[in-house]
């Protein structure tokens, strides 16, 4: 993927202090060209879709809001805490903003978590962005995956 | 030493453009002094313009209310502009309506004093202050609530119970600037000389992550305020107050400043929504409270109580457990209702339904409206 000028407006939006604190890329120092790349590598390899993961987390998003800010136990098998805060966030593609909305995933079986927020999705959604390494954020894939127990997805073309 | 020349007069040029975007810069953002009239006069000030109309007011000991601190998240600095500066900006429409537009409604933090301004702004708002406080005890309510106390040593502070306040976290680990927060006071209005917050951590919260993490008792630290609307009508309707986490703070607020004015008659229910005991707190404080205030209920609720817990109380959501107890002990009296808040947009709406079906009318529920 080449490094576009809507990229590397993006790019330059995920430096911290411009839309977060600490911006998007954490301790990532490449393209954001090459992290969309070697992420959208990741996931096929996974056999990950970027679609499917983000209706999920979107979906436990949802049932965690059910308990209005308390956690919640979701399908017997999850522990899910959705926070809302105040205020809004753009997306540093600037094609929309999103509430800052937090969630927390707990496998009860396990205890292994997962972290998002409502912008984390629209990134994984729209732009097939997980964040940069290092970054507070970052959605790992294989945590996605082992969390939202996503092993059986098939490979996709 | 020709091998010099080429790299000395790229370095000898590159210094000569960097000077000119100098001289430049300071010619074209040089604003020079400009004059801000408030409310139709009432107040002026002439300032130096080029900063956001946020940072310019607060630098002159004006605070609008902001939760995110000039970062065009919150769209809690909003404030009428009667002169021309220009159409609104992208990063403000989000946060206004079609009438505050019309209004000329803006973004303290968006828009620039680039000349002469007229604004109006509510007159309380004359009243807050900035103050360097104390943190006096950090105390652990919850696993993940903090009870913070801070000393205003010489300063004092006035607010009505159920108002909120700025907390001003510095710049810590790789966050480099200042970043604000609002929290209701918990503490009542009859202590001047401190204020009480209750802080939830939120994973990846700057600001909470600061108060868990690395603030330390004996630690000065920035407070602004108070601000809000937030609070307790004076009248003879019954109080039903709803709250989970750290929106107990307001409440906790109101009714302590409820007895220490001797306002013992005033029927009030407080439902607090908890999933299990860890997450519940102040039991006793406000079972004891029901024995001074004779008219004031405590009914906590947990939605998921665990095994050991040895929960005899109401359990399920709040939202139900709120809706029995209207329909089955509150409403069948025959009293006037009001509702009051303080939680998440999403807890806010769902109380907000059970109450309208229970006859309560939107003008009759109050709480703080974030964007």
């Amino acid at each position: 993927m080449k490094m576009t000028p809507e990229l590397k407006t993006a790019q330059e939006n995920m430096a911290p202090g411009v839309i977060t604190a600490e911006g998007f890329l954490g301790s990532d120092t490449r393209n954001l060209s090459t992290i969309l790349d070697e992420d959208a590598q990741i996931l096929r390899l996974l056999s990950l879709d970027p679609a499917d993961a983000a209706a999920r987390l979107r979906y436990f998003m949802e049932e965690g809001r059910r308990g209005l800010g308390e956690p919640v136990t979701v399908d017997e098998q999850w522990l899910v805490k959705t926070d809302e805060a105040r205020g809004h966030l753009a997306c540093p593609w600037e094609d929309g903003i999103c509430r800052k909305i937090n969630v927390t995933i707990e496998r009860k079986d396990t205890g292994e978590k997962l972290f998002y927020t409502d912008l984390s999705v629209h990134l994984l959604e729209k732009h097939g962005f997980l964040e940069g390494r290092g970054s507070f954020f970052r959605l790992n894939p294989e945590t996605v995956k082992h969390v939202l127990k996503l092993e059986k997805q098939s490979p996709k073309a | 030493m020709s091998y010099l020349i080429a790299p000395l007069t790229v370095a000898g040029l590159a210094g000569i453009m960097a000077a000119l975007i100098a001289v430049v810069d300071k010619l074209a953002n040089n604003y020079g002094e400009v004059n801000i009239s408030i409310n139709g006069g009432k107040k002026e000030m002439t300032v130096k313009g080029g900063s956001s109309l946020l940072l310019t007011l607060s630098s002159e000991g004006l605070y609008l209310p902001s939760a995110c601190g000039g970062r065009g998240s919150c769209g809690a600095c909003k404030c009428k502009v009667t002169t021309d500066v220009g159409p609104h900006l992208p990063t403000e429409t989000p946060y206004l309506s079609p009438q505050e537009m019309k209004d000329n409604i803006r973004l303290g933090c968006q828009i620039k004093v680039k000349a002469d301004i007229g604004i109006e702004i509510p007159e309380e708002l004359f009243n807050i202050k900035q103050f360097r406080a104390t943190v006096t005890s950090i105390r652990d309510v919850t696993h993940d609530i903090k009870e913070v106390l801070f000393d205003l040593g010489e300063e004092t502070v006035e607010f009505e119970a159920g108002k909120y306040v700025q907390l001003v976290v510095p710049p810590y680990d790789k966050i480099k600037g200042t970043t604000q927060r609002a929290y209701s006071m918990s503490s009542q209005p009859a202590d001047k000389n401190h204020i009480e917050l209750l802080i939830r951590l939120v994973p990846g919260g700057i600001a909470t992550t600061y108060v868990h993490q690395h603030l330390k008792e004996g630690e000065k630290i920035d407070l602004i305020g108070p601000f809000g609307d937030f609070k307790r009508r004076m009248n003879d309707s019954v109080m039903i107050c709803v709250a989970g986490g750290s929106g107990m703070a307001p409440f906790k607020s109101i009714f302590y400043d409820m007895l220490d004015k001797g306002e013992t008659g005033r029927e009030v229910w407080y439902f607090f929504g908890a999933r299990s005991t860890e997450d519940m707190f102040y039991l006793e404080e406000l079972k004891d409270l029901e024995t001074k205030l004779p008219n004031f209920h405590f009914v906590p609720a947990l939605s998921e109580p665990q095994e050991g817990d040895g929960w005899e109380g109401p359990t399920g959501m709040i939202t139900d457990v709120l809706d029995s107890y209207i329909k089955e002990k509150i409403a069948v009296r025959g009293r006037t209702l009001e509702g009051y808040l303080c939680g998440s947009p999403g807890m806010i709406n769902a109380c907000n339904t059970v109450m309208n079906a229970n006859g309560i009318g939107p003008e009759d529920i109050y709480y703080d409206k974030f964007a």
